[in-house]
């Protein structure tokens, strides 16, 4: 070190400038407010816009919002009670709405039946009377309700008369309106399976997460149980688990065990999933600068390893609500699933398979159709949500 | 003289065929066996027939003599159902025949002395479907080597040829008669060999005599056990003589047609039995089909199968409400669908178990104005017209008016729909308390929760449920169905963990006074109103309880005395006793009865009557109208 050198001597406070200005990041390069508010636009909000893009994805967003607000309030959306029966309209076939009787305006109308049977083969027929018109009222009353297991109510958002009550989408063996049963259907379809999603998904993420941050010994561990948990065949476990539920459980808390138990086995390729992508990201640059930092292990992991696989998570649990359906509308197939008197899609289905529901009443497979419409609601929300939760790309 | 000896001789031919065959006119061979007869491998039809064949003359049964041939093919669901062969084929010592009358078929006659002494008379000639003779010797075999040895039987003899736990002396009286003897009458014994499930007196001795201990060389019948993986030589021979399940192929039998495929197997073939000892007025051997071909597959599949004309004859696995996708399919001309009524007391009954543990049930389910009051808020029309189109009956769990013991007021009894004085009755049983949900409180402060516990097999009965369920719920009862499983749900009704639980009514609703009243009495352990004082008269009081309700002791005295009954007007009698009190105490919660049983069959399959009664006891479904005279038109 030579005299002179602009540096103190060892061991001295070394010399600084600060500027007193007030600090401006941008002033090499000038933001216009419009440029401002996409640059410096938070992370979720810059989600939401891309998001906003995907036409599709918004659509299906708020379908599924509208089936989740739904199931809050389907007492009144349904036209009737769930197991109300109409002994002369079993096996009633849909009817239509009609606007225009006579060539003149009516307004929504339906036009009345009536029960006949042929006793050559015991059908039940039921011959349109075009002379009976019945309007159809909304904000009706009809069957008594308990909203929410609190207040007493009777109004339905509409109906046709008392005496000629309108089936929209037929009727079933007793009876019973198929559209209700369709709107009271969802309440358990499109929530049990959320259970065993949340549930494999916490797993899937915490051990994924410590196998693959920690690596070594720990993910050896991990990864060997993970492969022994895979190689169990599915049906026959589930035949088995059918087996062990005591007897005196009601059908819908076996349908919990079984769907938290499917919970329990399906974390293992999420977990996967997030060893690889953590194993990755654990070597990046600001990792290390949060370890020297001193940040914890649940931090790092959680504040700024997940959020860099995000989309991976949100496209992996939009694929696993769908299947989490279908798996209700499986095992409710293989006997393991609900029962009647619970009411489900897959409850519907199951009933409905037989030959006389596809040569005589074909109307009953209609639970098919809000299945298929949540399943590819679900796919194409994911798809937006995916793109969306990486803004920067 | 040339002439004349020739005359002579054909004269004498045909004589010898008439002895031999007590045969008028002349007998036909059938063609599917004339190449293994011309191959000397089969002796001809007239040697094969016993002397005297019980001759079937369909005319006067209003049907129409057939021809050979063909292959009747049947839907099942699982291996065991094989065992529906030895129902179906129905060839029994004695038979009961479409108006439910007995009449002798495997043996030539029979003659009952004093309700008690049996006397039987084989046909002579009479041959196993192996060709080996049929003979007093088979049933000696069958009674002293099977039925009575301790070692097979597991020391005890089935109830039905007990009087007084007392078995009946054996004599062979010769090489074609055998009698057998009680001290007291047993009217049991002749519906019991014509049940559905019968009671086995024949076997054939000179097969199974390799597997029994007495006739076996030690070391050969190891040699045996070892070779089919049995535990011992009981277990051997217990599965090489199964007859009621056809199981074993090699095992002769005296049905009409004879099981060819070892199991597991999901195709069962049935050849004919080329000994049968029925004959058509024409001189045909019966059965007209060769063979019988059931197939194995999903129950579920079988209404839509039998549309699409892939079963000859079916009525298993199809319900009442397939018949309108039935008749459908009948338009395409392969097959003919027709009702037949059956024979059940009740579609479905509400089974109480008189013997449920808990204490506050106990004291409700054994009031019999409990009972009634459940019998009277079921609205057996509404289940009637929303389940069966109003074509069935709404009936107590009693006999149908098929039978010479019906009464409407048995029919009547407390299955009115009286909502209002179920609810009195149930006020004065002092459930007089609800709670918010408008549901009976019982004296300890529980809800009137009901369970019915039913083996979830149908949905037909989960239907039913849901409707009295509804109607349960008018009076202050909320009935929760619960499925379970058939054992499971009879061993929990067995240990009184069940309160109720679902059935059949009786399964016997055409019964005739000779038939044993043991539905409507404690008698078995299986009964689920009462399984524990049945099998307290099963066992002659050595296990079980004794019933601590007038009317149940009531019911067993007088299906004691019905045994010691002689005359067909004191059963009547006692019958009708019975019927009055099991119907007037609700023992059982009848729906409704005189269901219709679609049975589909190929438009070419001749003689399946189009009107019958399908039940399995009696008439043993199709084997009252005997299925060995079904047979096929040309093409």
């Amino acid at each position: 070190m030579t005299a002179g050198s602009p540096l103190p001597e060892p061991g001295a406070p070394l010399g600084h400038y600060v500027s007193t200005k007030p600090f401006d990041a941008r002033s090499i390069e000038q933001l216009t407010p419009a440029q401002e508010k996409v640059y410096l636009a938070s992370q979720w909000r810059l989600s939401w816009w891309k998001f906003k893009r995907h036409k599709v994805a918004v659509v299906c967003g708020v379908f599924l919002l509208a089936v989740y607000v739904s199931i809050l309030i389907c007492e009144f959306l349904a036209p009737f009670a769930l197991d109300t029966r109409h002994k002369r309209y079993i096996f009633a076939p849909p009817q239509s709405i009609h606007l225009f009787h006579d060539g003149k305006f009516v307004g929504p109308f339906i036009y009345g039946v009536k029960l006949k049977v042929n006793l050559e083969n015991m059908q039940r027929l039921y011959p349109t009377d075009t002379r009976k018109i019945y309007p159809i009222k909304f904000f009706c009353k009809g069957d008594k309700y308990k909203f929410w297991g609190l207040f007493k109510a009777d109004r339905h958002l509409f109906c046709a008369q008392r005496k000629a009550p309108m089936f929209l989408l037929g009727t079933d063996r007793l009876g019973r309106d198929v559209l209700s049963r369709i709107i009271y259907g969802a309440r358990i379809s499109m929530t049990v399976g959320l259970i065993g999603v949340a549930l494999s998904f916490s797993l899937g993420i915490v051990i994924g997460g410590i196998a693959g941050y920690y690596g070594g010994l720990t993910d050896m561990v991990v990864q060997r149980m993970i492969e022994v948990l895979q190689s169990l065949p599915a049906i026959p476990l589930w035949l088995a688990l059918a087996a062990i539920m005591p007897v005196t459980w009601s059908p819908i808390t076996i349908y919990f065990a079984i769907t938290l138990i499917l919970g329990l086995l399906d974390w293992t390729g999420l977990a996967r999933a997030v060893r690889s992508k953590l194993l990755a990201l654990r070597e990046e640059d600001y990792v290390t600068a949060a370890q020297l930092m001193g940040a914890k292990t649940s931090r790092i992991i959680g504040r700024h390893l997940v959020p860099g696989f995000m989309s991976h998570l949100i496209a992996t649990a939009t694929i696993s609500i769908p299947t989490m359906i279908l798996g209700e509308t499986a095992l409710s197939f293989l006997g393991l699933g609900l029962r009647p008197p619970i009411t489900s899609w897959g409850v519907l289905l199951a009933e409905a398979q037989n030959i006389n529901v596809v040569a005589l009443y074909p109307w009953l497979m209609l639970p098919v159709v809000p299945v298929i419409l949540v399943i590819l609601a679900y796919n194409f929300l994911g798809d937006g949500l995916r793109d969306a939760a990486d803004p920067y790309k | 003289m040339r002439k004349f000896v020739r005359a002579i001789a054909w004269l004498s031919v045909a004589w010898a065929i008439c002895v031999q065959a007590s045969w008028a006119g002349e007998l036909i061979e059938t063609p599917s066996l004339e190449a293994d007869v011309g191959a000397g491998k089969l002796p001809a039809i007239a040697e094969r027939l016993p002397e005297v064949p019980r001759v079937i003359n369909l005319k006067e049964l209003g049907r129409e003599p057939g021809r050979h041939g063909g292959e009747i093919r049947m839907l099942m669901g699982k291996q065991k159902d094989i065992r529906m062969m030895t129902v179906y084929g129905y060839a029994r010592f004695v038979t009961y025949n479409d108006k439910f009358e007995l009449v002798p078929d495997i043996v030539e006659s029979f003659d009952v002395e004093e309700s008690r002494i049996f006397t039987f008379r084989l046909r002579k000639g009479h041959k196993w479907s192996d060709g080996h003779p049929f003979t007093t010797a088979d049933i000696k075999y069958a009674w002293e080597y099977v039925i009575t040895e301790p070692e097979l039987s597991g020391g005890s003899l089935p109830a039905k040829l007990l009087v007084e736990g007392e078995p009946p002396k054996f004599e062979v009286l010769d090489e074609q008669t055998v009698r057998f003897t009680w001290h007291a009458a047993n009217p049991d014994f002749l519906p019991a060999l014509a049940a559905p499930r019968p009671i086995f007196l024949a076997k054939p001795a000179h097969y199974l005599k390799q597997f029994h201990k007495h006739y076996q060389d030690p070391a050969k019948l190891e040699a045996l056990i070892a070779e089919a993986s049995a535990k011992n030589w009981r277990g051997l021979h217990i599965r090489m003589a199964r007859q009621y399940r056809p199981e074993n192929p090699e095992l002769p039998t005296l049905d009409p047609w004879r099981n060819t495929t070892k199991p597991p197997s999901e195709r069962f073939v049935f050849a004919r039995n080329p000994y049968f000892h029925r004959v058509d007025e024409n001189g045909r051997q019966l059965p007209y089909a060769d063979q019988i071909v059931m197939s194995m597959g999903s129950t579920g599949l079988i209404p839509a199968k039998a549309g699409a004309g892939e079963t000859d004859l079916q009525a298993r696995y199809i319900r009442f409400d397939n018949f309108t996708f039935l008749k459908e399919a009948e338009k395409q001309g392969k097959i003919k669908v027709k009702l037949w009524r059956t024979g059940k007391g009740s579609q479905m009954a509400l089974m109480p178990n008189l013997n449920v543990e808990d204490p506050v049930w106990r004291d409700l389910i054994r009031d019999v104005r409990f009972r009634r009051a459940l019998s009277l808020a079921i609205d057996r029309e509404e289940i009637n017209d929303v389940v069966y189109l109003g074509l069935a009956q709404p009936s107590a769990d009693t006999v149908l008016s098929e039978s010479p013991l019906f009464k409407e007021e048995f029919q009547q009894a407390w299955s009115q729909f009286d909502p209002d004085k179920a609810n009195e009755l149930l006020d004065e049983i002092g459930l007089t308390e609800r709670n918010d949900d408008e549901i009976r409180l019982m004296p300890n402060g529980e809800p009137l929760n009901l369970i019915v516990e039913n083996a979830g097999e149908s949905t037909e009965q989960s239907d039913l449920l849901e409707l009295i369920a509804d109607h349960l719920a008018q009076v202050g009862v909320r009935m929760i169905p619960r499925a379970s499983q058939r054992d499971v749900m009879r061993k929990r009704v067995f240990s009184g963990k069940t309160v109720m639980s679902v059935w059949s009514g009786m399964d016997n609703a055409v019964v005739t006074p000779d038939m044993s009243p043991f539905e409507i009495s404690p008698s078995a352990e299986d009964q689920l109103n009462w399984p524990r004082w049945g099998q307290y008269y099963q066992t002659d009081g050595k296990k079980g309880e004794k019933p601590e309700i007038a009317e149940v002791e009531k019911l067993a005295a007088l299906a004691k005395s019905w045994r010691a009954a002689a005359t067909a007007e004191e059963r009547t009698k006692i019958w009708h006793e019975m019927l009055s009190i099991y119907t007037d105490q609700v023992f059982s919660i009848g729906t409704v009865n005189g269901t219709r049983q679609p049975v589909v069959f190929s438009n070419k399959l001749k003689n399946v009557p189009d009107e019958g009664i399908f039940s399995f006891s009696p008439g043993a479904y199709f084997g009252a109208y005997m299925m060995d005279t079904f047979w096929f038109a040309g093409d």
